[in-house]
């Protein structure tokens, strides 16, 4: 475990850096990582967010982020978020309050929105309020 | 014993919990008071643009905003278990960010037991939109086709203005022919209840949509009034010259179908506490008005008020005490506005005005009348005396609104300058 990259949820430029990850590297995470490309399906899924969440990544890898992984998302405080950097093609990156309904619990959170032009996959990272 | 060998319990959890992930409709439990105790995604998709604090931890603070009479609604229900609201129609922000946003949702609350409420909450935007369709076509039969006992039928102008009458209009009106010759439609409206530009409004609607209906109260020649439908329908072709355009005006008096009609308006259109229009109704009534404003251009005006330091209230002298200033505050708009302005509680202690051809002037002579009157009164609750206050902002369409967000929007700012310069007072927006 020593090789361990500890990455903080808040620090600057960390989409660069995820990107940069082993699917081993993202899964020792503090943090929930969800990747999802240009057509809004999910390519990536940690495993602390599969532990949030309460799925597995066979039930979430290839699915659509805002209709079938997380519809909690879909409305303009989110996925307006990247509609709207992917029209205007300009870098995402906003932290937020949010509530999840994690395992049909209400869960505060905070979301980060990563997305810039040109990357192969955008970003939404959850870590529980504590 | 084992009886199901085969069911992995952890498979068939995850399965679960991606059913209930999934479902397309907003599902939550609550206790009575309304704290969330297990919540679906698609309620928080709904109700996180709207919650006032953020959070989500309680249902009907998440609500607050738009449907401020819920917990009224919850704590009225006497029986052990049941259905609360069924389908209830929640209005949203009219104007929000992207069209695909909400317009209307649908609240169910079921009482479990003593101490559980369900709730499902759907998104019912596009089948609100095709309902009301359906109710004007339906409101239009309605009023051709049934109880055709006694009418009057009036020929107008183009202006609005009598040209005819049938021997009806003396029967049901009382007035003579030579009475109301030459005379806007008017006549027969209580006077508080219409504008000259709310005569043409009509004759403009009737234009687009083939006719023209509302029910009311009229008046008749002794200064009387009964409850009466008024339809007016076009009788020129499409494409004319405006002075040559004709109308049929047909009054029938129907004051026995007022308790049933007036009922289920009631349950759809009123504030459960207070009596007085809730925010749905206040939206439907206020683009409505901004959509006459567009077409022909005049004096529009939005007064927002909000009671002073009202949680104290609550806190001193409790719920119901608040409960009581809530309706007090009612009464005394509905007496002090006309007939014709919608008066609408729109949140928790929040209140809106809209005045139809009305200056911004004349909205800020009546709105601080209101607010010295309201400071000059005490309401008498369980043998309390309670003195309070309103703060009000107010604004006038002008040509650089687009929509009644931004017009809500400028009542807000001057509201907030009220409760910045120090409450109970009355501010209005101005472009500095």
């Amino acid at each position: 475990m020593s090789a361990v990259i500890a990455l903080d949820f808040e620090q600057s430029g960390i989409g660069s850096k995820i990107a940069a990850l082993t699917k081993a590297e993202l899964d020792v995470l503090d943090f929930g990582v969800i990747g999802f490309d240009n057509d809004g399906i999910v390519r990536l899924y940690n495993e602390m967010e599969s532990k949030f969440a309460g799925l597995s990544l066979e039930k979430v890898l290839g699915f659509s982020l805002f209709t079938v992984v997380a519809p909690c998302m879909n409305n303009f405080m989110v996925a307006q978020r990247f509609d709207d950097a992917a029209i205007s093609g300009g870098v995402l990156d906003a932290t937020i309050d949010y509530v999840l309904t994690l395992r049909m619990r209400p869960v505060k959170v905070k979301l980060r929105l990563l997305a810039s032009p040109g990357d192969r996959f955008r970003y939404v990272l959850v870590r529980r309020d504590s | 014993m084992n009886a199901l060998p085969n069911i992995d319990v952890a498979t068939e959890c995850e399965a679960l919990i991606q059913f209930l992930y999934l479902a397309p409709v907003g599902l939550a439990q609550t206790s009575i008071e309304g704290d969330i105790v297990l919540i679906n995604p698609i309620t928080s998709q709904l109700l996180m643009p709207l919650s006032r604090d953020g959070q989500l931890s309680n249902l009907f603070t998440a609500l607050e905003n738009v449907a401020p009479d819920l917990r009224h609604l919850v704590t009225s229900f006497s029986s052990a278990r049941g259905m609360i609201c069924d389908a209830h129609r929640i209005r949203l922000y009219a104007g929000t960010r992207r069209t695909t946003e909400p317009e209307t949702l649908s609240l169910s609350l079921l009482k479990l037991d003593a101490n559980r409420l369900m709730a499902v909450l759907s998104d019912v935007t596009l089948q609100v939109n095709r309902e009301r369709l359906l109710r004007q076509n339906e409101a239009w039969l309605n009023a051709i086709l049934t109880g055709i006992s006694d009418y009057a039928i009036v020929g107008l102008d183009c202006a609005g203005c009598v040209t005819d009458c049938s021997d009806g209009v003396s029967r049901v009106t009382g007035f003579g022919t030579d009475a109301v010759l030459g005379r806007p439609y008017s006549v027969f409206y209580p006077e508080d209840s219409t504008t000259p530009d709310r005569v043409l409004d009509r004759l403009r609607e009737a234009d687009d949509n083939g006719w023209s209906l509302d029910n009311g109260w009229r008046i008749k020649a002794d200064g009387t009034r009964f409850w009466g439908s008024a339809m007016i329908a076009p009788l020129h072709e499409h494409q004319i010259h405006d002075g040559e355009r004709a109308y049929c005006l047909i009054i029938r008096d129907i004051t026995d179908k007022r308790e049933a009609s007036e009922i289920q308006r009631k349950e759809q259109s009123c504030d459960h506490l207070t009596g007085i229009a809730n925010r749905r109704a206040f939206f439907d009534a206020a683009e409505l008005e901004l959509e006459r404003a567009k077409r022909s251009p005049r004096p529009l005006s939005l007064i927002l008020l909000d009671a002073d330091h009202f949680k104290s209230v609550n806190d001193r002298f409790g719920h119901r005490a608040g409960d009581q200033v809530l309706r007090h505050i009612a009464d005394t708009l509905a007496s002090t506005f006309r007939q014709i302005d919608v008066v609408a509680r729109i949140g928790g202690e929040e209140f809106a005005v809209l005045l139809p051809s009305t200056n911004i002037e004349d909205a800020m002579a009546v709105a601080v009348r209101l607010q010295k009157l309201i400071q000059a009164q005490i309401v008498h609750v369980e043998g309390h005396d309670i003195r309070y206050t309103l703060s009000g902002g107010v604004a006038a369409m002008g040509t650089d609104i687009s929509g009644l967000a931004e017009l809500m929007k400028r009542a807000d700012q001057a509201l907030y300058a009220a409760k910045a310069n120090g409450r109970n007072r009355i501010e209005y927006w101005s472009a500095k």
